[in-house]
């Protein structure tokens, strides 16, 4: 048995510090996800906190046939597609980084300026995530940090999966679209040949 | 242009053929919108893993607290809320009773006394004649039925009794 189902079946009988070791191991993909989703990091940080919480009350319905990474995630993000169908509009500011801290570059770095040039492309990347479907944009997440199949996605977000494949290629379109139209210096910088295709 | 077999080349993650690899790289230079495709995908790979700021764990257990302490408050205010309904309603349905009872108290306990006796004589009668069916039912009624009543109780209580399992799981935290 792994240290992780340990952990799960003691919170399932009412550990609370197992539960503990539970968010330190999944703190970051969680936080990740919400900020991806989310495009702020307060934001992100208590939609976080809240799938948690809200993992910690139905922890006694987590079925351990599942992968429990999947089943948080899952968690994650129909909350934040929740928040996002309320608010509507995502209001996303690029004077702060990841971090929530404002983004100062690092003069000491062995190259600032392509230090710089790197987080100012993050920032856009971020942008152009957030101009996607709450839904769209899930799956774009759930495939370009956490390397999920088309399967995993679909049970993540309860879609079937043609209607994953069909989101992706429609979103990875738009981003597409997007990029040419917001990116043509980065472009002419950048060759195509690292993608994992060749 | 036709775009599909680049299309899938790109977002798939299988290897390409030497020969797969040439056409598509023929096929980027020269297609705009399949280029543009590639590098959003790479610049997406690149990407790396946004982290929480600092003491996360630590502000979760602050919110589980919080949590914990507004939901055993709440509970305590439903509970309370319920004692004092029931109380005022009790109150309600006897005041015409103590209203009697503080006008006229030896007319009432007499008319009290009179009820329990004759409640009490009532239970007897009730006991007596059950006691008497009781002896007098087996041999009129087949044994097949009393099977059959006895599997009905047993299945419906094991109904009941699972129903009361399913529906009262209290969620952990609550």
């Amino acid at each position: 048995m792994t240290d992780e189902m340990v952990w799960i079946l003691q919170a399932q009988q009412g550990d609370d510090d197992a539960f503990t070791l539970l968010v330190e191991a999944y703190q970051k993909p969680v936080y990740n996800l919400c900020y991806r989703m989310l495009g702020e990091p307060e934001a992100a940080e208590d939609a976080a906190q809240d799938t948690f919480l809200k993992a910690y009350q139905n922890l006694t319905r987590y079925d351990r046939e599942r992968s429990f990474a999947t089943w948080l995630l899952s968690i994650a993000a129909h909350h934040c597609i929740d928040k996002l169908r309320r608010r509507r509009f995502v209001s996303f500011s690029i004077d702060e980084d990841e971090e929530g801290q404002t983004e100062i570059p690092d003069r000491f770095a062995p190259d600032p300026e392509t230090e710089a040039a790197k987080k100012q492309e993050r920032e856009r990347l971020h942008g152009l995530l957030q101009a996607l479907e709450p839904v769209d944009r899930a799956a774009v997440v759930m495939r370009y940090w956490y390397d999920a199949s088309e399967v995993e996605i679909a049970q993540t977000l309860k879609l079937t999966v043609p209607a994953v494949k069909s989101r992706l290629h429609r979103a990875r379109r738009a981003l597409a679209a997007l990029w040419e139209k917001e990116m043509p210096r980065i472009r002419a910088e950048r060759k195509p040949y690292g993608s994992p295709a060749f | 242009m036709d775009h599909r077999p680049f299309e899938d080349w790109l977002s798939n993650e299988e290897p390409l053929t030497p020969q797969q690899k040439r056409d598509l790289t023929a096929h980027l230079q020269t297609c705009r919108s399949c280029s543009s495709l590639a590098e959003v995908d790479l610049a997406f790979r690149s990407v790396r893993q946004a982290e929480p700021a600092r003491e996360f764990v630590n502000r979760f257990q602050v919110r589980l607290a919080a949590r914990k302490q507004a939901l055993r408050r709440r509970n305590a205010l439903g509970f309370l809320v319920l004692a004092v309904s029931v109380v005022g309603l009790l109150a309600g349905l006897a005041w015409p009773f103590i209203k009697t009872a503080v006008a006229s108290p030896v007319d009432t306990l007499a008319a009290w006394l009179s009820s329990l006796v004759n409640l009490w004589a009532s239970f007897q009668a009730l006991i007596h004649a059950g006691l008497v069916l009781f002896r007098v039912a087996p041999g009129f009624v087949p044994a097949y039925i009393w099977a059959v009543l006895l599997f009905g109780l047993t299945g419906w209580s094991l109904v009941w009794v699972l129903s009361l399992m399913k529906y009262t799981r209290i969620p952990q935290g609550a």
